[in-house]
């Protein structure tokens, strides 16, 4: 029996080899995906284990902030020597070190990394665990001299004795390179620039005798546990927060893992949809090649072989197919791992690639993924293979499959359906985000399925109407078409099903986005009162010279800062929430409009008050005039009164929770050295906008991390930021449609050999070449069509419901963008007309003769 | 009968003509003669049986008179066209336009009801069927109650018919027949031969049926007799006693029949 399935795998090695590719390319995105992480995380734990002090003594961090606010939080200096004298300290080291900058050329161009990583201001201390060696010039001395990583100089073109500008947040100072420091790790991607110790506090903090942190060497002998332990005793935990090696490492590469993760759940994702997209190809590419055995398994059965063996034998040659695919997928695998990490490389993160990291869990999770997809995918054709009874040995049967009746799938699809509707229905109707959304993942993953399941039973009705117009136009090849795309409803099913999950995900997706971009339009129309906005383009503060020379701009007419702190609050209901609260100005009502369910801009503002949203206030008993404890970064505390709450559909629309805000004395008192995020500018009066606008760019020239924008810009910017995530989605949609051409290839392929008779009895009776490639891309075309309808229904129907759960935050408007949507069905007919190249081009090429005599 | 290849025949009284037809499969030292420089002429009007042993030629010769095969030497014609030399797609329309084919097996369209596998050459050609015409041969055949049937709802003898009339209903110059009883019982066999002998008689039309039943060769006019690729013998107004005593000989000269393959 083994011989005989292994004889049939290799038979039907053709027909199986799209089969293999997809499983290929499912393999292939999981195994790089790990493979690069792996990678990744082996680089970054070494360089941070091999870079972190034995202990470090870091300010309290107790409140992270999603929203970066600029203010650093430090240590004293002078604790250095108190750390020093605890038994077992070798050596100690005052840090300074800050993000907070910005480094520009003087064409004011950014000498910092494009990518996102951080331009990172540090005092020149070289250790034995500096990241970094001096390769050329000499180190720092003094005010005015600096280093620069060897990286970022090769890429901005930056050489010994070129001068750069450094914005920090005391004020901005020139600095000549004097040297260049090139990295012996791995270079993070991170942009470096080094000053001398003895200015560095002064230049980067603002104050002599601060430092970021302070770095402990460990006495021989002496464990960093240990070493930790006896510091903490000396100079107690409630202000320093202590890390040993292990510890900062850990920390320092779970702050770079965010970014990493985001790679990694892309490229599953892929994995995911490839995935998916496969099991339908290989379904029914099994559904197929039974199909087309039915009488040679029928032989087997009479000859004796039972259900049980035939079971087997399919199954056995699924395995293998699994196996094969799994294997080159794995190759294929650690090539695109491969192209990533010099991928990486391009953006200025140099991993090696020599030093790629091939887990044992790779090949695991690729062959797991590989052979079990495969296995699953053929389990319910092999059922039907066992099911051929031995007298369709004898018989001219008519092909297994086709006449089966649909009504298992009818009740299955149809309960898990209503099922689904139910979820969709309830999340519509929710009133809490969280709840709303575990509903619209549960009705969302329900539909998908009884989709997948009844798609066969919408073939026929779906088809009529989209083929309808067929015969009329195309005559008795569009007949033809139309009825072989009915002919085989659960293979028709099958095909459009791996078109319409790319599609359906695309279409929902669009309507969220477009109705995120129509919402926020709204609301920057309804709120944003300002000439103009200055921000820097990724919403990080800048310094604070920025809001002087802002102020001090000809045409300027009132100028509003906006100012983030992050807060922890403790509410009436008993829950302590932290979040980032905004400080304003006192005339934000001349550059914002918000609605108030109670209170004032005025009341808000006031000393000692906050105002907060109203719908947060009520879910935790806030009342106005509620006196709430508020927690501040760098442990200071105070009790703030409620004045007022604010119309949801006015605060803010980056929503922080809760929504608070109070003014920006308020934070200035209790989070001093905190820079400005935004800037809402009116101009004066006998200023035009045009005016005001060229001599703000003017002004902000040597600031090229921030830019000017009006309200049209503003919307811009929001609509390219909700772009980014539609262009990943469009990405997965590619790999789909991908797979779904080949799953529409593979199926007209083996359709074709399957009428190949038919095929030769078409071309006797006289149907040119012509005609019959028509009336194969006409079929292609109704399956593609299909797939893209019934997609997009289930995606706008998502998507509608999307838009419910983003309504409950605010996002009310409902926005169906019904141009992508047109653009996808005629993409679906065109992507119908390609796949239909090769099958259409290989029957008309068929000889007639041969394919009358086929059997 | 002439023998000059180049001669342009006349077209009178002849529905399809070869002269020094000759088909070779493989090449060089190996090459098999399937054909071995025929020379034919199918009257008009009349219901012509071919015959011989596997592998005498039988289906080669009306695959090569059908358009459907290119053939190595000589030339063919159909009515008044040399069909030798066409290009792929004048064959496509050849065939489409003014020959009408049966098939041992799998003769209609799956998707398409019996109505529609009668009229499809001549949807395919975009022609309109001639309604009397059209009517007629659906009557004739039996078939008016079952034209809204899919072939699978047919019985093989119903089948054979809805292409007998499908081979019919363009009026073609002729009709090629493989084989059309070879999968029916007696009885359906009977009708259908009848049939066929029906549309010549009746008709008028023309028919080259491809057969290795005796009985079935007594329904022609005339039965040519293949063997080894060349014409040995003709029988007027064949009787089966007589078809199957002419068969038997040829039993004797090869020593044993091979496996049937046509």
């Amino acid at each position: 029996m083994l011989k005989a399935t292994l004889r049939s795998f290799l038979a039907h090695k053709g027909r199986l080899m799209l089969s293999a590719l997809a499983i290929v390319l499912s393999v292939a995105f999981v195994a790089g995906s790990l493979i690069f992480s792996d990678t990744v995380t082996r680089t970054f734990d070494r360089l941070f284990a091999s870079t972190s002090a034995d202990v470090t003594v870091e300010p309290k961090q107790d409140l992270k902030s999603s929203v970066p606010t600029g203010a650093v939080q430090t240590v004293p200096a002078a604790l250095a020597g108190e750390v020093a004298k605890v038994d077992g300290v070798a050596d100690t080291h005052a840090d300074v070190s800050v993000q907070n900058i910005v480094v520009v050329d003087s064409h004011n161009k950014s000498v910092g990394p494009t990518t996102g990583a951080p331009t990172i201001a540090t005092d020149w201390y070289l250790t034995r665990r500096s990241p970094v060696k001096l390769t050329s010039g000499h180190a720092p001395q003094g005010a005015g001299q600096a280093l620069l990583d060897a990286d970022t100089a090769d890429k901005k073109h930056v050489r010994i004795g070129d001068t750069l500008t450094v914005q920090a947040q005391p004020g901005t100072f020139k600095v000549e390179i004097v040297g260049i420091a090139t990295f012996t790790t791995t270079n993070p991607g991170a942009a470096l620039v080094f000053l001398d110790p003895a200015v560095a506090a002064k230049e980067l903090l603002g104050a002599t005798g601060r430092a970021t942190s302070i770095s402990v060497d460990a006495a021989q002998g002496v464990t960093d546990a240990e070493l930790k332990g006896r510091i903490g005793a000396a100079i107690g935990t409630g202000t320093y927060d202590l890390k040993t090696a292990d510890e900062q490492a850990k920390s320092s590469a779970a702050d770079l893992g965010g970014f990493l993760d985001v790679i990694k759940y892309v490229m599953l994702g892929f994995a995911g949809i490839a995935t998916l997209v496969g099991v339908f190809l290989i379904v029914n590419t099994f559904s197929m090649l039974i199909a087309q055995r039915t009488r040679e398994l029928g032989l087997l059965r009479a000859l004796g072989a039972d259900r049980r063996q035939v079971r087997r034998s399919v199954l056995t040659e699924a395995v293998l197919l699994g196996l094969v695919g799994s294997t080159l997928g794995l190759g294929a695998g650690v090539g695109l791992a491969f192209g990533l990490i010099k991928l990486m490389s391009a953006f200025g993160m140099n991993l090696k690639a020599t030093e790629m990291v091939i887990g044992w869990g790779t090949p695991v999770a690729a062959y797991v993924v590989g052979v079990g997809v495969t296995f699953v995918a053929a389990y319910l054709p092999a059922r039907r293979a066992a099911t051929v009874s031995p007298m369709a040995a004898l018989a001219d049967a008519e092909i297994a499959g086709v006449g089966r009746p649909l009504r298992t799938r009818a009740i299955v699809g149809g309960a898990v359906g209503a099922i689904g509707a139910a979820a969709l229905a309830g999340c519509a109707a929710a009133s809490k985000t969280a709840s709303a959304a575990s509903l619209l993942g549960l009705g969302v993953v329900l539909t998908l399925i009884a989709t997948v399941i009844a798609g066969p039973l919408l073939v026929r009705p779906v088809i009529r109407v989209l083929g309808g117009a067929f015969p009329a136009l195309f005559g008795p090849v569009g007949r033809m078409s139309q009825r072989n795309a009915l002919r085989n409803p659960r293979r028709t099913g099958a095909t459009a099903a791996a078109l319409m999950v790319g599609l359906a995900l695309v279409g929902g997706m669009s309507v969220a986005s477009a109705s995120m971009s129509k919402s926020f339009d709204q609301q920057i129309d309804k709120t944003l009162g300002a000439d103009f906005v200055v921000q820097n383009s990724n919403f990080l503060p800048f310094t604070r010279e920025i809001t002087d020379k802002v102020r001090g701009t000809e045409g300027v007419g009132l100028v509003v800062r906006q100012r983030f702190a992050p807060v922890a609050v403790r509410l009436p209901d008993g829950k302590r929430v932290t979040t980032t609260a905004a400080g304003y100005d006192a005339q934000v009502d001349e550059v914002a409009h918000v609605a108030y369910k109670g209170g004032d801009t005025a009341a808000a503002l006031a000393a000692g008050s906050l105002g907060m949203d109203v719908t947060f206030a009520k879910d935790h008993k806030v009342r106005l005039g509620s006196v709430l404890p508020v927690e501040f970064q760098g442990g200071k505390r105070a009790e703030m009164k409620v004045g007022a709450l604010t119309d949801q559909d006015s605060s803010g629309g980056f929503g922080t929770q809760g929504g608070l805000f109070f003014g920006i004395a308020t934070v200035e008192k209790y989070v001093p050295g905190g820079q400005d995020s935004s800037l809402y500018v009116n101009r004066a009066p006998a200023t035009s906008a045009d005016q005001l606008r060229s001599r703000l760019e003017k002004t902000l020239a040597p600031y090229p991390q921030v830019q000017v924008r009006d309200q049209a810009d503003y919307k811009k910017l929001v609509h390219d930021q909700i772009a980014v995530l539609l262009y990943l989605v469009y990405a997965l949609l590619g790999l789909a449609i991908v797979i779904a051409v080949l799953g529409v290839v593979n199926t007209l392929a083996l359709s074709v050999v399957e009428r190949t008779r038919e095929i030769g009895l078409l071309r006797a009776i006289g149907l040119a070449r012509r005609q019959l490639r028509r009336m194969i891309r006409l079929e292609s075309v109704v399956i593609a069509v299909f797939g893209a309808v019934l997609g997009l229904a289930l995606g706008l129907v998502w998507g509608v419901c999307v838009q419910q759960v983003l309504a409950l935050q605010g996002m009310k408007a409902l926005a169906v963008p019904w141009g992508t949507i047109v653009a996808v069905v005629i993409g679906s007919a065109v992507v119908g007309i390609v796949a239909a190249l090769l099958p259409a081009l290989r029957a008309s090429r068929m000889n007639v003769l041969a394919a009358i005599a086929h059997e | 009968m002439s023998t000059a290849a180049a001669e342009a025949p006349a077209a009178d009284g002849v529905a399809a003509r070869a002269r020094g037809l000759t088909k070779a499969y493989g090449a060089g030292e190996t090459a098999v003669l399937a054909l071995d420089s025929v020379d034919v002429d199918i009257a008009r009007g009349r219901f012509t049986a071919v015959m011989g042993p596997s592998g005498s030629g039988k289906s080669t010769l009306m695959h090569c008179l059908a358009g459907l095969d290119t053939v190595s030497a000589g030339q063919v014609w159909l009515g008044g066209t040399e069909i030798t030399g066409l290009r792929e797609r004048e064959l496509t329309r050849l065939r489409r336009d003014r020959i009408g084919f049966m098939f041992q097996s799998f003769n209609l369209i799956p998707t398409l009801n019996a109505a529609e596998n009668i009229t499809l050459p001549m949807d395919i050609a975009g022609k309109k069927p001639d309604e009397k015409w059209l009517n007629q041969v659906i009557d004739t055949l039996g078939l008016r109650d079952r034209l809204g049937h899919r072939p699978t709802q047919l019985s093989g003898g119903q089948q054979q018919r809805v292409a007998c009339a499908r081979a019919l209903v363009s009026r073609p110059e002729l009709i090629f027949a493989d084989e059309p009883t070879g999968n029916l019982d007696s009885r359906a066999g009977l009708e259908v031969l009848g049939f066929l002998r029906e549309a010549v008689d009746q008709l008028g039309q023309t028919v080259v049926m491809v057969t290795h039943d005796p009985g079935a060769a007594a329904h022609s006019d005339l039965v040519l007799f293949l063997a080894d690729g060349r014409i040995v013998d003709r029988m007027e107004g064949p009787t089966a006693d007589a078809v199957l005593e002419r068969m038997k000989r040829f039993d004797v000269g090869r020593g044993s029949a091979g496996p049937e393959e046509d």
